[in-house]
């Protein structure tokens, strides 16, 4: 339009451009809202989702039985690669009784990171399991915290016992150059997960 | 225990220590410990009888404003925030950070306001195929 009018009425034709996402996944406290603050282009927005917890007395119509909610914290940031594509992180809870949140997460997503840390390798164990069952394509990168020893990326992949073909890289959530790698090298595997043919 | 166990072991640990069959423990098991109060509410208004809009809103669906704020809106001033912030196309998980209320919350009331003609979903000007869009993100990524 060539309408110089910067107010947007509503129902006005405007460029509106495809929503997709990948997930930051892996342990609590490895990383996930550093990486999705590291790439994003805005200040990593915060939402929550309520839950009430079943068993207390939500049949209770009196509403005098205890009842316990609980809050999630669902962080994501945003990239636009393209005028017409904008990339959504979303970094999930942390906390594994939040896990019915990762199924809407994984949901059409493009693929996933999963974080590691090699202090604790196993707190990503959930996670590499939930990707591999959904057939969701994911990297692992291993976050390096002070006081860590040193892997190699393939003793990563043994112990996670991993596919050879699934990217693992060493990494630093901190660092914006670092994370656009592990990115990079996901979104490489998955495309050619998809033309097998075309890899090499 | 060779590497390529510890994964399956812990698996089978969780399971043991958790009380539950090996072969449910993991996401899905913890998944009725919890409701969402508002999910139910969110899912279809009208009933699968009233037409249109029937797929289920998720975090990245688009939805724009279909009418001008400000009339009704005392009644429930949330409804006109959402009107506000969604001149522009929006996510309905941005909206809920931007209007800052619980994403279930928002979507339910999403859903309502899709259904009363305030909101209306839109989809991308320009749909790509995966394999164009996955390229666009190759590129987009690269030069972050
Ligand atoms: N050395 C080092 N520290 C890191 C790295 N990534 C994150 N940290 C630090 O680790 C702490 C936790 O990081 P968060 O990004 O909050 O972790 P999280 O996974 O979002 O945590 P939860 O949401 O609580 O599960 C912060 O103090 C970060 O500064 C990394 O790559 N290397
Ligand atoms: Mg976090």
């Amino acid at each position: 339009m060539a309408s110089a009018d910067s107010d947007t009425r509503p129902g006005e034709p405007e460029a509106i451009p495809q929503a997709v996402k990948i997930i930051i996944a892996g342990g609590f406290g490895v990383g996930k809202t550093t990486m999705v603050a590291s790439v994003s282009e805005i200040t990593p927005l915060s939402t929550e989702e309520v839950m009430t917890e079943a068993g207390y007395g939500i049949d209770d119509t009196e509403g005098v039985e205890e009842k316990t909610t609980t809050t999630v914290a669902l962080d994501f940031g945003r990239i636009t690669v393209s005028p017409d594509v904008v990339l959504y992180l979303f970094g999930t809870p942390g906390q594994n009784r939040f896990w019915f949140m990762w199924d809407e997460l994984a949901e059409g997503a493009l693929g996933a990171v999963v974080l590691a840390d090699t202090r604790r390798l196993e707190t990503c164990f959930h996670a590499v399991d939930f990707f591999e069952r959904r057939g969701v394509p994911f990297a692992v990168a291993v976050n390096r915290f002070e006081g860590a020893t040193d892997y190699e990326t393939e003793e990563v992949r043994k112990a996670l016992d991993v596919a050879p073909e699934v990217p693992i890289l060493l990494a630093d959530a901190r660092d914006r150059g670092s994370c656009r790698d592990v990115l990079v090298a996901l979104v490489t595997h998955v495309i050619r997960g998809r033309s097998p043919a075309l890899s090499g | 225990m060779s590497h390529e166990g510890r994964r399956a072991a812990a698996r089978h640990e969780r399971g043991i220590a958790d009380g539950a069959p090996v072969d449910q423990a993991g996401p899905d098991r913890t998944e009725e410990r919890f409701l969402r109060p508002f999910a139910v509410a969110a899912g279809d208004p009208g009933g699968p009888a009233s037409g249109g809009d029937l797929a289920p809103l998720d975090l990245l669906t688009l939805v724009v404003a279909a009418r001008t704020p400000g009339r009704n809106e005392w009644l429930r001033p949330e409804c006109g925030t959402i009107l506000r912030h969604a001149l522009r196309a929006r996510t309905v998980v941005e909206l809920s950070a931007e209007v800052n209320l619980p994403v279930g919350q928002v979507r339910a009331m999403v859903a309502r306001m899709i259904a009363d003609g305030s909101l209306q979903r839109c989809g991308p000007s320009r749909p790509l195929a995966r394999k164009d869009i996955l390229h666009a993100v190759l590129v987009g990524l690269r030069s972050l």
